[in-house]
């Protein structure tokens, strides 16, 4: 599989302080990679790296299979990118702030009237920018993103600041961006509910360090679930299950199984009937991708 | 590349009142010599003999203020549209060179002053023939005394709008600013290596042919330190 963006070791330092710290990043194409981390992680500071706005210490940046600080240029006309608030031009409406883009990018002036159409701002074309709202800011920042047609759409925090149907009018959109133009897609977020249900890969940044990339499926497999039984004499019955050979935990009154097929869990419920013992609970527990995230880069936080 | 970013600059200046300044400027010396020529326009006449020349020497001791006051506004309100939503990562991200903004950003600059400049020669012109100062109108001279003061400051456009780039605070290019008003207006009393004398068209040679070609070698020097400046610096 070809990897749209490759980065190698790559480091920024402000001062003595590493904003970002050996970052080795590989985005495939077609995927809609999550960018997740704790404010203050790095990640806007690597997306500017990738898009040449700021230099790296040290390291290297691949987008396109080209190296960016020899072919920025090139490599620029097929990304498309909004970084952190939108960017926007006030006093100007809204097609004349995608026509101040387009002049430069030299896209057709039909163009424009697409990427509206596609963000839902074409109503909304000629009226100033400083009268719309943050949520309609932001899709006209998606909406020059997109005025140069690009492969690879960098969107930095692209639902900070909106509201509950601003956040999922956006996700709609990033996913349609995928699968209607298949356009690799990163985003970052600080919020794994975000992005949890559309990124296919993940990466993880705390402390400028990368700490987990790998598809959303693996790390939904961090998710472990436990089965939790709650019986008359927990002691007694954690007991009796070992005496059958069958491990459990015993905690806080509450047996906990290591295993989670249906028939050992059946196995157990009998074991246990047959034994005299009540249960009064056979619960599931499941760890939330959430608690992962905050496990891991709490973990990270405590070295 | 850079023709396309200079369009767009273009675009981005409307309803910013670029072009009412710019008017404005070259329209405010004029109007000054109007005040003036309509309250004592007898008395000031039988001060010389030569008329369009007396009228030229008011006109111009007011051209270096009014042009180092358009540089000072016209920098930092191009500057402002960007940095009012930090639009400069927006811009800095698309496919073009850094350098190539900050030219376009010189360019449109250095093309509403000279503008302003043509005005001021038309403007010039119009009123002394309004005034009849006689048929012998001195070209020359009248555009002499329009555009070697545009050149001669050149560097101070090239300085405020280093610093108005760079700045993250933009309460220092506007300090800069009023102090290199103050300075013009105290031309007299400057040191001829001071770049905002050099607009007055005033030095120890009595020769103001030697500020302009200093105004456009210094502007060029500080523009090319203010651009290297600027590409080598992250965006904010």
């Amino acid at each position: 599989m070809d990897h749209v963006v490759i980065t190698k070791g790559l480091t920024k330092s402000f001062r003595q302080e590493k904003a970002v710290d050996c970052l080795d990043l590989k985005i495939k194409k077609g995927d809609i990679y999550g960018f997740l981390g704790p404010n203050g992680a790095g990640k806007t500071t690597t997306i500017r790296m990738l898009l040449g706005l700021m230099k790296p210490t040290s390291g290297t940046i691949e987008i396109f299979q080209k190296d960016l600080r020899a072919e920025r240029i090139s490599i620029l006309k097929r990304v498309g990118s909004l970084v952190e608030n939108p960017s926007y031009y006030p006093h100007l409406t809204a097609y004349e702030n995608l026509e101040a883009v387009r002049k430069i990018l030299g896209v057709s002036k039909s163009r424009i009237y697409e990427v509206l159409k596609i963000v839902r701002l074409t109503d909304v074309a000629n009226k100033k920018v400083k009268g719309f709202s943050l949520g309609m800011k932001q899709r006209l920042g998606i909406a020059t993103a997109l005025l140069g047609e690009p492969e690879l759409l960098i969107l930095d925090e692209p639902t900070n600041g909106l509201d509950p149907s601003g956040i999922i009018e956006i996700r709609h959109l990033i996913k349609r961006l995928s699968t209607e133009f298949g356009i690799t897609i990163l985003i970052s977020s600080h919020l794994l509910s975000e992005i949890d249900q559309i990124a296919t890969t993940v990466g993880i940044v705390s402390k400028g360090k990368l700490i987990f990339q790998d598809s959303i499926e693996i790390m939904r497999q961090f998710a472990q679930k436990n089965i939790i039984l709650k019986v008359n004499d927990g002691e007694k019955a954690w007991r009796s299950l070992l005496a059958k050979g069958i491990k459990s935990d015993y905690q806080d009154r509450q047996l906990l199984l290591l295993e989670h097929s249906n028939e050992k869990v059946a196995d157990v419920v009998r074991i246990l009937v047959e034994d005299g013992f009540s249960i009064y609970r056979v619960e599931e527990e499941k760890r939330s991708l959430e608690d992962i995230f905050l496990q891991m880069t709490a973990e990270e936080q405590a070295i | 590349m850079i023709g396309k970013l200079v369009e767009a600059e273009f675009l981005k200046i409307k309803r910013k009142g670029f072009w009412f300044l710019t008017f404005l400027g070259p329209f405010g010396v004029i109007a000054l010599q109007m005040v003036n020529y309509g309250v004592r326009k007898e008395y000031l006449l039988r001060q010389s003999d030569d008329d369009w020349g007396y009228f030229l020497l008011n006109v111009s001791s007011f051209t270096p203020l009014a042009l180092v006051l358009g540089i000072v506004i016209l920098t930092s309100f191009m500057t402002s549209i960007e940095n009012e939503t930090n639009a400069w990562k927006q811009l800095v991200a698309l496919p073009v060179s850094k350098w190539s903004v900050y030219l376009s950003k010189f360019t449109v600059l250095a093309g509403l002053l000279l503008l302003s400049t043509v005005l001021l020669t038309i403007f010039t012109i119009l009123y002394g023939t309004v005034l009849n100062l006689g048929h012998d109108i001195p070209y020359l001279e009248i555009i002499k005394y329009s555009f070697y003061p545009y050149l001669a400051a050149l560097p101070v456009l090239a300085l405020q709008l280093w610093i108005a780039t760079v700045s993250h605070n933009q309460s220092i290019p506007i300090t800069a600013g009023v102090l290199g008003v103050i300075f013009t207006y105290s031309a007299h009393i400057l040191p001829d290596w001071m770049i905002w004398k050099w607009p007055s068209l005033m030095n120890d040679w009595n020769e103001p042919v030697i500020n302009v070609f200093l105004g456009i070698g210094v502007g060029c020097l500080l523009y090319i330190i203010g651009m290297f400046d600027f590409i080598r610096r992250d965006v904010k």
